[in-house]
């Protein structure tokens, strides 16, 4: 947990506490992904798995805890108005740079075609020359299976495909981390298996990945590890396998006799 | 044959096209004026906009203020009068006149509807940008932030670039409107397009010739900006359309042109 710590985790999460207003939505939550992990947060909505995943690269501010990046601990103060903050907005960006994010809703910029929005943040954030950066991004733009689109815009991609383009577009920072908000539930059904198929494949690769997710099938066969959060706490976690056939709280076991139908 | 037309249309034309003719190279010289004072006054108000549209954009109190009674003051009050207040108020001042920029600008009727138009547009501008920042995907700023963009950063490269595109169609009416405002010029001695028409009138009392012939070549100027802003619009906005809309090859014609 120190910041020299000799085993270091890719993401270490711990005690994180956010509300908004009067309503306490992550209630301490604590979290470590070591490298090739790949972790499915799962919970019925309104159970903060959203709400934690955007706290990690502070998106939002959480209300109390601590934050490591690669072992890096991101530096946070108290203002004198009482607001937990960052110390030092120039770190949080620096370590932004080291998670990717995949968003429920894509997000891509988009009056940038495919191949500038993967190359945008390389250039622009890591200082990585253009040409290097445009190499590496049609390598990855190959690996999600849209190289062939990578002169088109994002409203002119379904979905699915324009999903892939933002993986893509996270990968290209090289990250310690990729964090997934719900990838697939914006989809229509038939487009979301080309999407959990990519992620399957980074998850073969060894990337460490957090998931939040609907998907039971990716859940249970390709995590290596599953968080049932709950009101805002851990309510059960564990190895998928074991979590599945034989759920230790009655909570999740109601929700999976609600989801798996 | 030349002859027998110049002939004819003395004898019969119902305005005196042979004068028109004459006094063709001034009326030229007119539009190049009103060009320059036009696209001069849009460079500049343009690029005092970007600044301007980002404060009014942005929640900080103390910038937003003056910005906002900027903007406010210059879309609340005509042309004429700002052209006016500047050119005839300005001089009143002791102190101005005695500055160094009194003799070779503030003293200038042209200095001083190149200033009055730049404002004027500048807070017409800025308005239509703030609009613009404003209706930014929250999604793809938040995307930016995800990928390490400094704030600064964000605006420059994501917020800015989407916020042009989107401000474009509306600006192409700033600018004809910049355009029809610059006839404004011609009320403070500077012999631009209109200009040329009022002296035409003034001299040979014929009010048609002068005036007919200004509107005319106005016309014909805002309809090659129309044409400019369909073409830009066709390669900045493309993103916006899905993919066949942009293969589509646009309808020929007056039937399809819009101002």
């Amino acid at each position: 947990m120190s910041e020299a710590a000799g085993d270091q985790a890719a993401l270490e999460v711990v005690d994180l506490h956010k509300s908004f207003g009067d309503v306490e939505v992550i209630r301490g939550v604590s979290m470590s992904a070591h490298k090739g992990d790949v972790i499915s947060i799962l919970g019925a909505s309104g159970s903060g798995k959203s709400t934690f995943l955007r706290c990690i690269n502070l998106l939002e501010i959480p209300t109390s805890g601590d934050v490591f990046v690669a072992g890096e601990k991101i530096r946070m103060k108290t203002n004198n108005r009482g607001l937990y903050q960052p110390e030092d907005i120039h770190q949080v960006e620096r370590l932004r740079a080291r998670l990717g994010m995949v968003f429920q809703s894509f997000n891509l910029w988009s009056h940038m075609t495919v191949i500038e929005n993967v190359i945008e943040a390389p250039v622009h954030v890591l200082k990585i020359p253009k040409d290097e950066a445009i190499e590496q991004a049609e390598a990855l733009l190959r690996k999600v299976g849209i190289f062939e689109r990578k002169d088109y815009y994002p409203a002119q991609l379904s979905g699915g495909q324009q999903q892939r383009v933002a993986i893509a577009r996270g990968l290209a920072m090289n990250p310690a981390v990729m964090l997934f908000d719900e990838p697939t539930s914006a989809l229509d059904p038939e487009l979301v298996g080309e999407v959990l198929k990519v992620m399957r494949d980074l998850a073969d690769e060894g990337r460490t990945m957090l998931v939040v997710t609907h998907e039971m099938g990716f859940a249970r066969d390709v995590s290596s590890e599953v968080v049932f959060l709950h009101a805002g706490k851990v309510e059960e976690q564990g190895e998928p396998r074991q979590m599945f056939t034989n759920p230790n709280s009655d909570r999740f076991r109601q929700f999976l006799s609600r989801t798996m139908q | 044959m030349g002859d027998a037309i110049v002939k004819f249309l003395e004898t019969w034309s119902p305005i005196d096209v042979v004068l028109i003719a004459q006094n063709f190279d001034r009326f030229l010289w007119g539009a190049l004026t009103t060009l320059e004072l036009t696209i001069l006054s849009l460079l500049i108000g343009g690029i005092l906009s970007i600044p301007l549209a980002i404060i009014r954009a942005g929640n900080n109190k103390i910038l937003n203020a003056p910005v906002w009674v900027f903007t406010y003051v210059f879309r609340g009050t005509p042309l004429l009068v700002q052209t006016y207040l500047i050119y005839y108020g300005l001089g009143q001042f002791e102190w101005i006149r005695e500055t160094f920029l009194w003799g070779p600008v503030l003293s200038q009727a042209w200095y001083c509807a190149l200033i009055a138009f730049s404002l004027n547009t500048a807070a017409y501008t800025a308005e239509l940008l703030r609009g613009s920042i404003v209706n930014t995907s929250r999604g793809e700023i938040e995307a930016a932030k995800a990928c390490g963009f400094g704030k600064a950063m964000r605006m420059r490269r994501i917020v800015l670039p989407s916020a042009f595109r989107r401000a474009l169609p509306a600006y192409s009416n700033e600018v004809i409107f910049m355009l029809h405002g610059s006839v404004v010029a011609s009320t403070i001695t500077i012999q631009d397009l209109l200009g040329v028409g009022r002296w035409l009138n003034g001299r040979y009392y014929l009010a048609y010739e002068g005036f007919i012939t200004a509107a005319v070549l106005y016309f014909i100027i805002v309809l090659a900006i129309s044409r400019g802003f369909r073409l830009w619009e066709k390669h900045w906005l493309a993103h916006l359309y899905p993919l066949d809309a942009v293969k589509q090859k646009p309808k020929k014609g007056l039937a399809s042109f819009r101002i």
